[in-house]
């Protein structure tokens, strides 16, 4: 099994521990994995700031640079998301009949994270060992988009040592939205603030979900309000073992 | 050509250029809308008698009065009906048979009355033309039996008699039961209500404050 | 003929930006609390209601589709609504604008010599700012909707379509009342708030003769009409008076009688969460010996036949008008619907404003959003929102980018600059190693980054950045080949 792993922009700059661990953890699972080292963004800052033309460019790098692998996995839901919803209309608009078909052909083979450990690779049991108390965050994308459904509970349920606190009114949005979150600070602040309402109240220790932009954006605030919880992608999670824990965040 | 003539091709000009279709085309249309999906339930699931139970239950979860009677004891539970109330002037179609009238209250028959004396009146007494079960919903066609809408919108109580046979369970039921589509429908749910002051529930706002149904077991 | 504009606040052309106008309700803990309170509560009653419904998606997707074929087929649809309305007695008016269905409404007004009118809440009535160009014209207008009266008498304007007062609580609703209707010992219980509305109203429902509403439904099968309602001021107003006029979107029209099977069944549960609301009524034209004598329906275009047009943005009039995108969304719920800038707040709002306004207006409201779809997971009729979000945020891009003032702005800049770098993956590895070095400046001891200037600020407003890590991911993996080796 073989799986080219497309870290995004954002993780590639500001979370590489998170790449490191989707690599460890694929790896003791037994999977091959590769890395293109030209690859840098799906698009969907600009696409979803109005900016589609410049989204384009990116779309096409991403078929070109996949176009013969077997698996992507991707440890974020709104990068996968806008591959699904957004990419089809984006190579219709393109006019290149040849790259569209090519991109139809590669899609079923895109995966975020989660729904390559429970669908394609078919382990819930992955030997993660977080002795601590989590709260998992199902951003929007991964719940509304990309459906993912209870497959991150279940991957959760299975770690060992981890305590998972019930989190209320989990689908509601956070208030990131990407470049929502400075062109409208105030409002997705006040978004922000009535999340870690729920979140704190959990009392867990650990804030995780699948995607580093919520979590950025939450345990940002949670820094700056000395908080005593902070964030963790759930990557970070699943590779944790005894032998080898997770990175030490903040 | 009046201004709005002129307005009505400009604005049907504007459509055309947008979608397929024009008035000329309308066996493809016909058929179209033959095609649309339509996979919601179009029927209920329960028994007449569940059925008529979970009427009763609705319209008791809006605080409306239920009765239960046959047809040979009809006119003496109208009459218990108007007693309970505590109230004597009543108004009521012209159509309504004269048993229903009951001795002993001050009946104002619907033979073209002037607005102010139907305002003075106290309550209504109508029949219905159907109602839904699973909403709790009473439907008037303003037919002879029910009276025209001024009736049973101003007089403070309403009680309304409904056969048994004319109950359905779901919307989709009532309307496939209708021969052809009524010229007028009042689907009564419940009494007026607003929850505009801080989203209390507070009911009785316009139209009649009490709601009594007779339910007559006609099957 | 001049009209006043006493809610500038809810008319796009004059209401600020949307971060601008949220400014100002986010510091009002008040109404932050109501639109929270009441949002919740329809959220909640709604939910229950849908869990309940095992054919909620069937009849969502019998819905949208009964909506799109009738904006498909809308020129005739409309047209058998007219003769069959005409049929039934009454007159049908079409106006291409706001301006002429104002025109159109008070000429009849004038013929009818009213000087005063009853009125049933419309948001077309609102969108077409009807009652200041009527009261600049010598007509009363009399709002009979409780929630409307509230507005009315405290020169409020709605945030909400359905609950349009929700942001005002018990105590300033009594204040209102009893400053405007004379009552200076009322209480500021609601079902006494109710009652003294019920008697104001009464008088007016029994001595004015002619009424101004809406339509919920047009049905073309019939020329029926159909008004969903639950004070019953809708009722008092259909049959007392002796002319109606209707005033309706040309979007509202519904092929058949039988479709309201499926409306009526997601209509309430999506509004006000109940099975059924208290009153809907129908009616065809004019009915000898109930109702109205004379009955006018004045069809609005105002710019629906030109959205029509657009792919994309067409299913933004499939709305059936019902609010649950608004009770759904996590922004709305934070800053109701004044900061919207239109009688159209929320989700759907942020679509249908700046498209009614041709993109000349409400340009930021496309950006109103996280994008997060719950608008679209309740709407009854499957308008995909988010879709419509970004073909606008699309459009006022491309407006915008070449515009002047726009060039330098931070965010466009910041935008252009990324796509270069994202264009080339050695100049990608080099901005991101020159973005560590400069992060520096910005990083304290504790490895964050408290404070940054420009657009950054906007972040750091009240979040802090965890400062750029040594290595990126792709350095780790060259590295790790590397000693691999």
């Amino acid at each position: 099994m073989r799986a080219s792993l497309f870290i995004t922009c954002y993780n590639d700059t500001l979370y590489p521990e998170t790449g490191r661990a989707v690599v460890a953890l694929l790896e003791r699972l037994g999977v091959e994995v590769s890395f293109e080292p030209r690859q840098t963004c799906c698009g969907q800052m600009h696409a979803n700031t109005g900016f589609r033309p410049e989204a384009f460019s990116q779309a096409r790098r991403f078929v070109n640079l996949y176009r013969e692998v077997e698996h992507v996995v991707i440890p974020s839901s709104s990068c996968v998301a806008m591959m699904r919803e957004q990419y089809p209309t984006i190579f219709d608009e393109l006019g290149d009949e040849i790259l569209r078909r090519e991109f139809l052909a590669l899609i079923p083979r895109v995966y975020e994270l989660s729904e390559f450990l429970v669908d394609r690779l078919q382990a819930l049991d992955v030997g993660a060992y977080f002795p601590h108390r989590v709260a998992y965050h199902a951003s929007c994308h991964g719940l509304r988009q990309l459906e993912l459904g209870d497959r991150p509970y279940r991957l959760l349920a299975k770690v060992r040592g981890m305590e998972l606190a019930p989190l209320a009114n989990s689908d509601r949005c956070c208030g990131f939205g990407g470049t929502f979150s400075v062109k409208n600070a105030e409002v997705s602040s006040a978004m922000l603030t009535t999340k870690l309402e729920d979140v704190l109240a959990t009392r867990a220790e650990y804030l995780t979900g699948l995607d580093n932009s919520c979590l950025m954006h939450l345990g940002g605030a949670m820094h700056r309000q000395y908080a005593g919880m902070t964030t963790i992608h759930m990557a970070q999670i699943l590779a944790a073992t005894a032998d080898s824990p997770a990175e030490a965040m903040a | 050509m009046t201004v709005s003539s002129s307005s009505r091709e400009a604005i049907l000009a504007a459509i055309r250029m947008g979608t397929a279709t024009t008035a000329k085309e309308a066996g493809w249309l016909h058929e179209a809308y033959q095609g649309l999906p339509r996979t919601y339930h179009h029927a209920g699931s329960l028994e007449s008698e569940a059925c008529l139970s979970l009427l009763v239950e609705r319209l008791r979860e809006y605080g409306a009065e239920i009765a239960e009677t046959t047809p040979q004891a009809l006119p003496d539970a109208i009459a218990a009906q108007l007693a309970s109330t505590g109230k004597r002037r009543f108004a009521a179609p012209a159509a309504l048979s004269s048993d229903w009238l009951a001795p002993g209250f001050e009946w104002h028959v619907d033979n073209d009355l002037p607005t102010d004396e139907i305002e003075h009146c106290e309550g209504v007494l109508t029949g219905a033309a159907a109602a839904i079960a699973d909403s709790g919903t009473i439907v008037l066609h303003h037919g002879p039996q029910e009276g025209r809408r001024l009736l049973t919108l101003l007089p403070d109580i309403h009680v309304c008699v409904l056969l048994a046979s004319q109950v359905v369970e779901t919307l989709p039921e009532y309307f496939r039961q209708c021969i052809a589509p009524p010229e007028l429908v009042t689907w009564i749910s419940g009494p007026s209500a607003t929850a505009d002051i801080e989203m209390t529930r507070i009911k009785g706002v316009h139209g009649p404050r009490s709601l009594h149904v007779i339910l007559v077991h006609d099957n | 003929m001049t009209t006043a504009q006493p809610h500038a606040e809810l008319d796009p052309r004059f209401a600020p930006p949307f971060p601008q106008a949220a400014l100002t309700v986010l510091r009002n803990p008040q109404l932050r609390r109501n639109v929270a309170h009441a949002v919740d509560i329809i959220q909640a009653k709604r939910g229950r209601l849908v869990a309940e419904k095992d054919d909620w998606q069937q009849l969502r997707s019998a819905a949208s589709a009964i909506r799109s074929h009738v904006l498909e087929s809308l020129g005739a649809y409309l047209e058998e609504f007219e003769v069959r309305c005409t049929a039934a007695g009454g007159i049908v008016h079409w106006a291409t604008d706001g301006e002429e269905a104002r025109r159109i409404i008070l000429d009849i007004l004038r013929q009818e010599q009213a000087s005063e009118v009853i009125k049933i809440k419309t948001m077309t009535s609102a969108e077409i700012q009807l009652n200041p160009f009527l009261e600049s014209n010598g007509v009363r207008v009399h709002e009979t909707d409780l929630a409307e009266i509230i507005l009315q008498l405290g020169e409020e304007p709605p945030s909400h379509i359905v609950v349009p007062a929700l942001h005002v609580n018990r105590s300033q609703v009594r204040e209102i009342f009893a400053r405007k209707m004379g009552l200076p010992e009322l209480s500021d219980d609601p079902q006494i708030l109710t009652a003294a509305a019920r008697r104001y109203l009464r008088e007016k429902f029994l001595t004015i003769p002619t009424a101004i509403g809406g339509a919920n439904y047009l049905i073309a099968e019939t020329g029926s009409v159909a008004v969903v309602e639950s004070e019953g001021n809708g009722r008092m107003c259909l049959t007392l008076p002796r002319t109606l006029i209707t005033l309706a979107g040309i979007e509202k029209v519904l092929p058949r009688f039988d479709d309201l099977e499926v409306f009526l069944q997601l209509l309430a549960r999506s509004a006000t969460g109940e099975r059924m609301n208290p009153y809907t009524s129908l009616w065809t034209g004019t009915v000898k010996g109930d109702g109205p004598e004379r009955f006018h329906v004045v069809l609005l275009d105002n710019g629906r036949s030109r959205i029509l047009r657009r792919p994309v943005e067409r299913q933004t009039l499939k709305c059936i008008r019902c609010a649950a995108c608004m009770n759904s969304c996590p922004v709305y719920r934070q800053t109701g619907g004044h900061a919207y800038g239109s009688v159209y707040p929320g989700p759907i709002g942020a679509i249908l404003t700046p498209q009614l306004q041709q993109l000349q207006h409400a340009q930021s409201l496309p950006f109103a959003s996280s994008l997060c779809g719950a608008c679209y997971e309740v709407c009854p009729v499957k308008i995909n929102i988010p879709e419509v979000l970004l073909e606008l945020r699309s459009q006022v891009t491309r407006q915008e980018r070449s515009q002047a003032r726009r060039f330098f702005d931070p965010l466009y800049l910041g935008l252009r600059l990324a796509n270069f770098l994202f264009a080339s993956p050695r100049r990608f590895h080099l901005a991101q190693r020159l973005g560590r070095i400069g992060a520096r400046l910005f990083t304290r001891k504790d490895g964050w980054i408290h404070s940054l200037p420009s657009v950054g600020g906007k972040w750091t407003l009240t979040r802090d950045l965890r400062g750029l890590p040594d290595e990126t991911f792709h350095e780790w993996w060259a590295n790790r080949k590397k000693e691999a080796r």
